[in-house]
């Protein structure tokens, strides 16, 4: 072929290939505007149709257009990046082709150079030097004013100067908050501030046991937590997924003073997760500390009440992941609020125990658990000359230093799913690893103590739901079957063992001499909390226990599956029925 | 008629990558529950070692690969082959990255936070170029470089952009390399790798902006040579200082300089210079003396203003870190509430800040005390690379011969065979013909 013709095909080779980009071109960019337009996040009429379902979320037609909806938005996106794909790689091809042939049309058209000689080129010399000076100087106005106008022109709102740095940390700084006297332990120990009191092992300082049923009080919401008691006051918590509530009932009346939904929270979306009937949105214990009282609920909102039932303040702490729904209970301890926050199913879905600020709700501090979700509420205690917080979830048993939150130890000896909380009893803490073996370990270690830690064990009829009690040197563990067993806190030894046969899901609690047992099917059992059997009495009551017994006052509270029940000491005057 | 075949082919490229902009869309996640699990969020695992390694060792070779092409065989082809292979693999196959160009980011974050390690292999594709441009010149630029590569091939009609205009743009590849190394060191980011305009398309990913830039800068390309690599690449700012003091140097010709201009018309980079005059004149010499004198003066001065202009910038430089940008939302929020949808990602953000305010603006306070001594740092930077390069241009050369500016030679080659001797070294043309010299 000619150079001539050779140059005429490469030409119209250009065209074609330029044509063909611009035709692709257009057509990418027509989709990408069109993409842009119709922004799935903001179809008016999902939005539309998810307003709906918020007021009614039951109405299955309109879940059904939603999906329907969803379906086409998510079937345009892949036919939308198929035809990226493919558009791209032909945009690819049809550029090179547009390259090359453009390319090789211009070399061909090429005129050869003939430069001549240079005479001047020292004067050009000195002019291009001047001349790059000038530029040059041009470029570092350019740069200087650019910099300028950005530095000038900052909108910032950050302090601009130390002083008023120091004045801006000061006031977000935990001096803010105001300050507040921490209740003293004896105010923590003559009420029942937490799940299983106290120290969460669930015995009452008190010796009084009420025995007969001063007041009964119906409970306006479903839930499994348990009642909460700080002076004349009981709060238990209950909702749905409609509405999370707390409810605050009068201690000698049983009149209900309050009740307050935890809504509104600042970041909670409005559709909640869906939990199992068998965990319920409030199976999570308040924690009060004479001041205020802290509900949990399973959506991941956290409430501060004040005893007069008005907000202190909320925070969401969701979204929450745990396949039968959020259960731990809150922990007080000084000033301040603990929540074992675990979740997921491997040990990498971001669990950790948050400390908060019960006055402000600012979270002091939270650590990253290397752990899966957990059903198990920490407990605080005082070991080794040091005050510890102690976590159970698999794998590991965790303890933290209070108030600062450092570890202290962990030992790998949780291989099961963990609802038991632990307990302290005799100088150990007392755990369950469920269906495998009740554990007591030395809370004295540091680092890994799970070669050195653990003084005994025992694998014989071990629960899986109930919390163990413990008081003193004895330890009392329930199965979910029935199964009683009374073992010493220091060696292991089993002093007794009987079966209730009957359903257990409460976790027991120790009053006086007395171990309270109740049963999933209405029965409350009092057996002696000593080295000894002997069981004082029993009575059938025509309700359901899954809540834990709470004990203040001489009183002992109990919550039904629709009624609060305020039991009195015998000789004490029943209360006017509420 | 094929000038405007250009314009359309570099507007084809310019949109080349439009397609990539609907990476930004993201899809909203199943709103109902049906037992689907959403998969996790996980961090692609780290590069087998063996194969971090092995990068090294691609570039090594292809770095002593490029010296010899350059020279022993003084082969184009075999650059053009090797920038073709070196495009393939640390282009389009390692995606540019890990890439020399973005790696002194990683030796400046490393110094300033000891949390960090530098890879061996971010401390070879640093060093390696540099160490190479110290005795050969820019061979990396010349055959190694998947970026130059990208640019060389997209040239079809180079025009000379006026020597005084690309002496007075040297500086900014300077200046862009500065705000990298301090965006580096305070721990805000990798802004050199952030804004590379050509990184998206080797991943066929990228935003609008971004794409937009490296569609501009392919579509300059074909009419103006490198022109990233000449007027922005920071790295190859620093291969140009490590060049100047190169121990060898490209030479065009194999023989005696006939002063033909052959070779400054096959440059499509600016980089040839012509011979200067044997002396000048002593009134000249003189004026240039003072200018010399007045400049060496003004420099200290230039590097105060620079540094003074500088810390201006510190508080709008300081909002791309994001947690001073997160304490300015949470400051603004709390004179100016702002409403946000549930689950958004700013009500998110608000809500970790309102958590623990302390803890966000202690770490905004630490951050702005950094900022306000490396935007002092970048300012006298500035002006001290506007001061030497004032200076540098105040110079008198001595050359008798054309040869490549030994700083702004890529090395590609392009003008060995257009000089005549290397034509008759080659057998390409007669020795007859060749052109006298003046």
């Amino acid at each position: 072929m000619n150079p001539a013709s050779l140059h005429r095909a490469l030409r119209l080779t250009a065209w074609i290939a330029g044509v063909f980009c611009l035709l692709v071109c257009g057509v990418l960019v027509c989709e990408h505007f069109a993409a842009a337009t119709n922004d799935p996040w903001k179809s008016p009429q999902l939005i539309a149709l998810k307003e709906k379902l918020a007021a009614e979320p039951k109405n299955q037609p309109v879940q059904n257009q939603i999906r329907q909806l969803d379906q086409k938005f998510r079937r345009e996106s892949r036919q939308r990046l198929a035809l990226d794909k493919s558009g791209a790689w032909l945009l690819l091809g049809g550029t090179l082709a547009l390259v090359l042939a453009a390319g090789k049309a211009a070399a061909l058209q090429k005129t050869l150079p003939l430069p001549q000689p240079r005479t001047d080129a020292g004067e050009q010399s000195v002019k291009l030097a001047s001349r790059a000076r000038l530029s040059l100087a041009g470029v570092a106005l350019v740069v200087a004013g650019s910099l300028l106008l950005i530095g000038l022109g900052n909108t910032s709102v950050l302090p601009a100067n130390q002083t008023a740095w120091q004045k801006l940390l000061g006031q977000a700084g935990p001096e803010e908050a105001p300050a507040e006297a921490a209740p003293a332990l004896s105010e923590f120990q003559d009420n029942w501030p937490r799940f299983r009191g106290w120290d969460g092992s669930g015995a009452a300082t008190q010796t009084n046991c009420g025995t007969n049923l001063a007041w009964r009080s119906a409970i306006p919401a479903p839930g499994h937590s348990s009642p909460v008691v700080w002076g004349e006051r009981v709060f238990i918590s209950g909702g749905t997924a409609a509405k999370r509530e707390v409810f605050c009932y009068n201690v000698s009346s049983g009149a209900l003073l309050w009740q307050r939904a935890i809504e509104n929270v600042p970041g909670s979306p409005p559709k909640v997760p869906e939990v199992p009937e068998d965990t319920t949105y409030a199976a999570s214990t308040p924690a009060a500390d004479g001041r205020r009282v802290y509900a949990f609920f399973a959506n991941g909102d956290l409430g501060a009440l004040n005893f007069d039932g008005s907000v202190a303040w909320t925070k969401y702490l969701g979204p929450l992941k745990n396949p039968y729904g959020y259960a731990a209970s809150l922990a007080v301890w000084g000033t301040n609020l603990f929540i074992q926050l675990d979740q997921g199913e491997t040990p990498e879905e971001g669990s950790k125990l948050i400390s908060v600020q019960g006055a402000s709700g600012r979270v002091v501090w939270e650590r990253s658990r290397p752990v899966s979700a957990s059903w198990a509420t920490p407990i605080v205690i005082e070991a080794a000359g040091k005050t510890q917080i102690v976590t159970l979830s698999k794998p590991w048993v965790i303890a933290y230093a209070l108030p600062g939150g450092d570890e202290l130890w962990r030992a790998d000896l949780l291989a099961n799913e963990v609802v038991p909380s632990p307990v302290f009893a005799g100088g150990m803490v007392v755990f369950i690893n469920p269906a495998d073996k009740l554990i007591a370990l030395r809370p004295d270690g540091a680092g890994d103590v799970t070669k050195t830690g653990v003084v005994w064990t025992n694998d014989e009829n071990v629960p899986d739901i109930p919390s163990p009690a413990g008081r003193g040197e004895l330890v009392f563990t329930v199965t979910s079957m029935g199964m009683v067993k009374c073992f010493e806190a220091s060696n292991g030894k089993k002093n007794w063992e009987t079966n209730l046969d009957t359903e257990v899901k409460a976790s027991p609690g120790i009053v006086g001499d007395r171990l309270v047992i109740l049963s999933e099917n209405g029965l409350l059992v009092m057996l002696r909390a000593g080295r000894e059997l002997q069981e004082f009495g029993r009575s059938q009551w025509a309700d359901k226990f899954i809540a834990s017994p709470a004990f203040a006052g001489g009183r002992m509270f109990l919550r039904g599956a629709t009624n609060l029940y305020c039991l009195r000491p015998e000789g004490a005057q029943p209360a006017k029925q509420p | 008629m094929l000038r405007r075949l250009k314009f359309i082919g570099a507007l084809g490229v310019m949109l080349l990558l439009a397609w990539v902009v609907g990476a930004d869309q993201r899809f909203p996640p199943p709103d109902f529950e049906s037992g689907y699990r959403l998969p996790s969020p996980a961090t692609p695992a780290a590069r087998q070692l063996w194969r971090q390694y092995a990068d090294a060792g691609v570039l090594l070779a292809a770095l002593a690969l490029a010296v010899w092409l350059i020279y022993k065989k003084r082969s184009r082809r075999g650059l053009f082959w090797l920038s073709l292979f070196s495009l393939a693999y640390f282009g389009f196959f390692r995606q540019g990255c890990i890439c020399a160009i973005g790696s002194p980011q990683n030796i400046v974050y490393a110094l300033f936070n000891p949390d960090y390690a530098v890879p061996v292999t971010a401390l070879i594709f640093c060093f390696a170029p540099i160490v190479v441009a110290l005795f050969a010149g820019r061979a990396f630029c010349a055959g190694v470089c998947p970026q130059g590569a990208l640019q060389d091939f997209m040239l079809i009609k180079p025009v000379t952009v006026p020597l005084w205009l690309e002496q007075a743009l040297s500086v900014v590849p300077y200046i862009f390399l500065g705000a990298g190394l301090i965006y580096a060191g305070t721990g805000t980011g990798f802004v050199i790798c952030r804004y590379d305009p050509f990184v998206p398309l080797f991943r066929l990913s990228g935003g609008s902006f971004i794409l937009t830039l490296g569609a501009a800068f392919l579509l300059a390309g074909m009419f103006v040579g490198r022109p990233y690599c000449r007027f922005l690449c920071p790295y190859g700012g620093l291969l140009k200082l490590a060049a100047l003091a190169s121990k060898w140097r490209v030479r065009v010709t194999p023989d005696t300089c006939t002063q033909c201009r052959l070779c400054e018309q096959s440059c499509p980079f600016g980089a040839m210079r012509e011979p200067t005059p044997a002396a000048a004149s002593p009134q000249a010499l003189g004026a240039a003396r003072r200018r010399l004198g007045w400049l060496l003066a003004l420099l200290p001065a230039l590097v105060l203003a620079g540094a003074w202009a500088g810390s201006k910038l510190s508080p709008a430089a300081a909002q791309l870190h994001p947690a001073v940008a997160l304490a300015e939302r949470y400051l603004r929020q709390q004179s100016a509430p702002a409403q946000y949808g549930p689950m958004t990602p700013e009500a998110l953000s608000l809500q970790r800040a309102a958590d623990n305010p302390a803890t966000i603006l202690k770490e905004a306070a630490d951050l702005r005390g950094r900022f306000d001594l490396a935007c002092w740092l970048f300012g006298g930077w500035v002006g001290l690379v506007i001061g030497l390069k004032l200076v540098a241009l105040s110079l008198l050369p001595g050359r008798t011969d054309y040869e490549p500016d030994r700083g702004a030679c890529f090395a590609c080659a392009r003008c060995f065979t257009a000089c005549p001797n290397e034509r008759v070294r080659l057998g390409w043309m007669p020795a007859a013909e060749k052109p006298a010299p003046l």
